[in-house]
């Protein structure tokens, strides 16, 4: 994958560029707002990472301009401020998603692979069937099952396999899942999130032979065939 | 602002008052210069239309009865005391038949074969002085037998009135004027006064001096609303500084400790040979400690960011719907924890407020009953309608409690009671739940369970008004 970072901070960009690197990336950097809106429009980049305080021209404008200019590659938005306020301000002028400085490398790897993958299933894409596997999702009917077994699911276990399902081979992280699951925008300091994945897991992978739900170290949870 | 005695001559008030005392002048003198016209020239027209009327009728008399006829008239007119017209009538040769005057006080010599009007003047006698010489409009006409009738009417008696009101007002208006001017003068510098008194208190805040208060009158006018206001807002304002300053404070005095432990750490690691693996596991730790640091530090952020917030940014909540979500969210921890959990919530609750923060509250909170509760042991979480039109959300446990001496102290931040410091936290926690309740204009309480029985569990209650 491509990614654009644009980020003044020479360190802090290295740190950037090694973490996705490492995770298999094709990084390229630009040290101000004004270089790294050329760069984001001149090449084609699959995600862009921008630092919201940036020398010549703000990480805000930057992205509003490019998306301004039919800009369409997704943008991340990294900074300091991490209020609700400042997060929404930041999804309005064209960013998708957006990380509070300082941040586990380990979440902005799953964040930046989710808005730059082709997601299996986009999140507003309406389908009426999901399959990972042999695991099956019927969303009209609202019926789960795992080759010939039923799987009996709570609403919000529903919600959380469906989120799963559509970010299939993806790792997601637990303050993704709080989200855009429960539609929280705050870092859980326990467990909870880890509770539900572990009872999810229980209904979905205990009886079969092949684990489907996986914990990524240090990083979240991938669900894969 | 120049002082001096003539300072309040700039004031704002002042200039005011002395455009309206001008305009006032202007609009009395405009005033009274119409209304006299407008006597004078109506009194004027009528007296003159008596006046004709009267020579008329003397015309008339002459007509019917000849010269011993209007004598006669002239003669009964002469026994009414008080009358406005004055009559002179001689003949030919200048003799008077009847007469007011001493004597003709127009020169006849000319044609009056027809009406002539006239005006004269004669000597003194209009009365209480007013006047030594009255100005008398008159009619003159020669008739058939060369005899001359003069009829006037006093035009000064009528005016008198009309005088006197003039003359009075214009005696009058320099009063009104100087007592504008003063009137002017006094507001203005009440108005300088007060207006001094807010200056001193923006220079002494300029200054650096946030205590400072501004008076308030009892006369509860625009100045002491204006004076209201600014000294709310400097009470804000010092919460502000003092928050801000506390938190500076704080970030400090507990990032000093965590950071020289990791230096040390780090120190200890350089002063010994170790092999990679001793190397890697150095790091692996000074990692741990360097996240636990910024995660202090995003605690204390999101404090001071709570502390600093406002109700700018609160929408009308559904209260159930977020306090359900919450006990679904953590339903499944408190059992993998081994506690039965109860959640009592009231339907239709709802209030004003902010959603993020008041769900990072209540998920501290039980995140709180859930680390301090043994296995084995109860949660009940709640909400519903209290009186006075609050909100209450409530998390009971069934662990050990705090005990009341400690209450208050574990709200501060950074107060970790004993049996706490082994579990991971900040310390931070319910100092957090606290800001969002102040914030929310309600609050914090923490009781016992069950009365004030010791090791009865706890009862923490956030109580929340209704509309903020």
């Amino acid at each position: 994958m491509r990614v654009l970072v644009i980020e003044d901070d020479r360190e802090h960009a290295d740190f950037i560029c090694r973490i996705l690197t490492e995770a298999g990336h094709d990084v390229e950097t630009a040290q101000d707002g004004i270089s790294g809106l050329v760069r984001a429009r001149e090449s084609a980049f699959d995600v862009l990472v921008v630092d919201r305080m940036l020398p010549e021209k703000p990480g805000l404008q930057l992205v509003k301009e490019y998306r301004d200019a039919g800009g369409a590659t997704p943008a991340l938005f990294l900074s300091a401020l991490s209020d609700v306020d400042n997060r929404v301000e930041g999804l309005k002028a064209g960013a998708d998603d957006y990380l509070a400085k300082p941040f586990a490398p380990e979440e902005l790897v799953a964040r930046v692979e989710v808005l730059g993958r082709r997601q299996a299933v986009p999140d507003d894409v309406p389908v009426t069937r999901l399959k990972v596997g042999d695991l099956e999702m019927d969303l009209l009917s609202r019926r789960v099952a795992r080759g010939e077994t039923r799987i009996d699911l709570q609403p919000r276990e529903f919600k959380l396999l469906e989120f799963l399902m559509r970010h299939a081979g993806q790792t997601v992280t637990r303050t993704m899942l709080l989200e855009k699951v429960w539609n929280y925008h705050f870092d859980p300091q326990t467990n909870v999130i880890d509770v539900h994945i572990s009872r999810l897991r229980a209904k979905i992978d205990k009886e079969f032979e092949r684990p489907l739900l996986q914990t990524v170290r240090g990083a979240g949870y991938c669900l894969q065939a | 602002m120049k002082s001096g005695p003539f300072a309040f001559i700039q004031t704002t008030t002042f200039r005011l008052a002395l455009v309206y005392t001008v305009l006032f002048a202007l609009f009395s003198a405009g005033l009274l210069t119409f209304l006299f016209q407008a006597t004078v020239g109506a009194m004027r027209t009528e007296a003159k239309t008596r006046l004709e009327s009267e020579f008329r009728t003397l015309a008339v008399a002459w007509n019917t009865g000849g010269p011993g006829r209007l004598e006669q008239s002239l003669l009964e007119r002469a026994l009414v005391r008080v009358r406005d017209f004055t009559y002179q009538f001689e003949t030919v040769d200048g003799v008077i038949i009847v007469g007011d005057l001493p004597r003709m006080p127009i020169d006849t010599s000319g044609d009056l074969s027809e009406v002539r009007s006239v005006t004269f003047q004669v000597e003194g006698g209009v009365g209480e002085g007013d006047a030594d010489v009255a100005t008398i409009e008159g009619r003159v006409l020669r008739l058939g037998d060369g005899s001359v009738l003069l009829v006037g009417i006093k035009m000064d008696e009528r005016l008198r009135l009309v005088r006197r009101v003039t003359r009075a007002v214009a005696t009058a208006a320099p009063f009104g004027i100087l007592l504008a001017l003063l009137g002017g003068y006094f507001s203005a510098r009440y108005a300088a006064r007060r207006a001094e008194g807010l200056t001193r208190i923006a220079e002494a805040v300029m200054g650096g001096d946030l205590t400072q208060r501004a008076d308030i009158s009892a006369s509860g006018d625009e100045f002491d609303r204006l004076s209201e206001r600014l000294n709310a807002m400097l009470a804000r304002l010092e919460q502000l500084m003092s928050t801000t300053r506390h938190a500076g404070e704080a970030i400090a005095h507990d990032l000093r400790s965590p950071l020289s432990r990791l230096r040390n750490r780090l120190e200890a690691a350089l002063r010994t040979d170790m092999d990679e693996a001793k190397a890697r596991e150095a790091l692996v730790q000074t990692v741990e400690d360097v996240d636990r640091v910024l995660s202090t530090f995003n605690a204390i952020l999101s404090l001071s960011r709570v502390n600093a917030a406002s109700s700018n940014t609160f929408e009308t909540l559904d209260l159930t719907e977020l306090v359900d979500e919450m006990a679904e969210l953590f339903a499944p921890a408190c059992e993998d924890a081994r506690l039965t959990f109860r959640s009592e919530i009231a339907a239709g609750l709802s209030i004003r407020g902010d959603r993020t923060l008041l769900a990072q509250a209540i998920s501290n909170l039980l995140d709180n009953a859930v680390k301090y509760t043994p296995a084995g042991g109860e949660i009940v979480f709640g909400a519903r309608a209290v009186a006075d039109n609050r909100v209450e959300v409530c998390v009971r446990d069934s662990g050990a409690g705090i005990p009341v001496e400690d209450r208050a102290r574990v709200k501060e931040r950074f107060v970790r009671l004993d049996q706490a410091r082994t579990l991971a936290g900040s310390g931070l926690g319910l100092a957090l739940v606290e800001a969002v309740a102040i914030l929310h204009k309600g609050s914090l309480d923490l009781t016992s369970a069950d009365g004030d029985a010791p090791n009865s569990g706890l009862l923490v209650r956030l109580i929340l008004p209704v509309s903020v």
